[in-house]
């Protein structure tokens, strides 16, 4: 009994030392969370992912009735546009017909030279579509998290692009959703080559709606228009997919203009090219795995 | 039993209110907007409502309320675990430390006291974050968030003035 009673108040001074130093202690708690997210471990991942996979629910449920306003105040802003709308249609259905014409033939050139070449080609891509649901943007970071739908559709590192080009990679895959970091984050860094020229750099997001491209040769010749694609380098992302235009061509400053809006993204396809995922963090857990693989 | 099982539950949903309504207010900022205005300069709705609720009503909404407030901004944004946690903790010291100065005060005092306060918690994270990448992110981008945050203050107000006065009673 007495020693209840010793623990009882050895417990009440320990919870007002405690309550007295409780906002150092937060701080503290802050500090170690963000180094622990910078050790970027397999335990953070998966807590990130389960975290993002219970609130997101949360923000899917409040989308509806925004949607819906939203949904309203499109109808009567396209009335207005219709006509012209049509009519821009029209022309650029001429434009396409002709071009898709050409890609056919082009098409079938292709693949007798690729015959003749005993080229193998690359894996075939699946994808799917995923609606967004919720979109965040600010001075520290540009990301979305998009429902996918189910359990193993996503994988961490794969493509996501919108109508016009690359707009990011999934960073964390969760059951039901997904959040899938912007090509202007900071965090993005992705090896693109210039079309016309093959001058290859990076293009790394400044938390900006401009990314800019770093490592560039300095022999390297950019003129503003330039068509930006991913080069392929390092196996995450293919070759060839488009991603923008350069915007203004300063010294040791390269802009590049993204082709698709990051501003109105309401569906993103999600593409899984069969290719390596971003590197996963050393574990010993991994470690142990490989080395009896290696055995 | 039964009256005092549901006074119990009343209040302490009216504990709980200010976390709540700042919770949802968080969560509507994230919602996607087909606006023609970026959706990239959205105003930080968590300071907004950290500021607000601390200032009026400190005996429901404290340090936990602020830091649970920081934690799901974290898991929402991409931006490093931690900094929003950060951004709370140091609107909360800058609140209770200078409340004084803002209390039982005009509203445009208030809102002068969050351009102020606001522009401290930024700055300091911003500091933060930049120190996590090991390189300084774009200043003016921090600024643009923040004049808008500041900007939005007094909308924001409206709602919180709202469930202050409407939904809560005084003493809970």
């Amino acid at each position: 009994m007495k020693r209840r009673k010793v623990l009882f108040i050895q417990f009440s001074q320990l919870r007002l030392l405690a309550k007295k130093f409780a906002i150092v202690i937060l701080f503290l708690s802050a500090f170690v969370l963000m180094l622990i997210n910078k050790t970027d471990t397999v335990i953070i991942e998966k807590t990130s992912s389960v975290a993002t996979d219970v609130v997101s629910p949360l923000v899917d449920v409040l989308v509806a009735p925004a949607r819906a306003m939203a949904g309203v105040f499109d109808y009567f802003r396209d009335l207005g546009h219709i006509y012209s709308d049509n009519q821009k249609l029209r022309a650029e259905n001429k434009r396409l017909q002709i071009i898709s014409e050409k890609s056919r033939a082009l098409e079938i050139e292709n693949k007798l030279l690729s015959k003749l070449l005993n080229y193998t080609p690359p894996p075939k891509a699946k994808f799917i579509t995923a609606r967004v649901i919720a979109e965040e943007g600010d001075a520290f970071s540009h990301s979305i998290i998009a429902y996918t739908g189910g359990e193993g559709n996503v994988k961490k590192g794969q493509v996501v692009m919108s109508d016009n080009g690359v707009i990011g990679r999934v960073d964390k895959p969760g059951k039901m959703y997904a959040k899938i970091i912007l090509i202007t984050d900071i965090n993005s860094k992705i090896p693109v080559m210039v079309e016309r020229t093959r001058v290859r750099g990076i293009l790394s997001g400044d938390n900006t709606s401009v990314p800019k491209m770093i490592f560039i040769p300095l022999s390297a010749k950019l003129s503003v228009g330039d068509r930006i694609i991913t080069s392929g380098v390092a196996g995450v992302f293919p070759p060839g997919l488009p991603i923008g235009k350069v915007s203004s061509v300063e010294k040791n400053n390269v802009k590049i203009k993204t082709f698709g809006n990051l501003d109105r993204l309401e569906y993103v396809r999600i593409i899984d090219y069969g290719l390596n995922e971003t590197p996963t963090p050393k574990t010993e857990e991994n470690s142990a795995q490989k080395d009896e693989n290696n055995e | 039993m039964n009256e005092e099982w549901s006074e119990n539950l009343a209040s302490y949903f009216q504990r709980m209110l200010p976390l709540l309504c700042s919770l949802l207010m968080l969560f509507f900022s994230y919602v996607p907007l087909d606006l023609p205005i970026s959706n990239h300069i959205r105003p930080s709705v968590g300071m907004i409502c950290a500021y607000f609720w601390l200032l009026h009503r400190p005996d429901v909404f404290n340090l936990f309320s602020a830091y649970v407030l920081g934690l799901v901004e974290d898991v929402i944004s991409s931006a490093p675990v931690g900094s929003n946690i950060f951004a709370m903790l140091v609107m909360y010291l800058l609140v209770t430390n200078l409340s004084r100065f803002f209390n039982a005060k005009p509203f445009v005092i208030i809102w002068y006291g969050f351009v102020l306060f606001s522009l401290v918690t930024f700055l300091s994270k911003w500091l933060l974050v930049s120190v996590y990448y090991s390189h300084f992110l774009p200043l003016a981008a921090v600024m643009f968030s923040y004049l808008m945050t500041a900007a939005v203050y007094p909308i924001l107000s409206v709602i919180n003035v709202f469930v202050q006065n409407r939904l809560m009673t005084d003493e809970v």
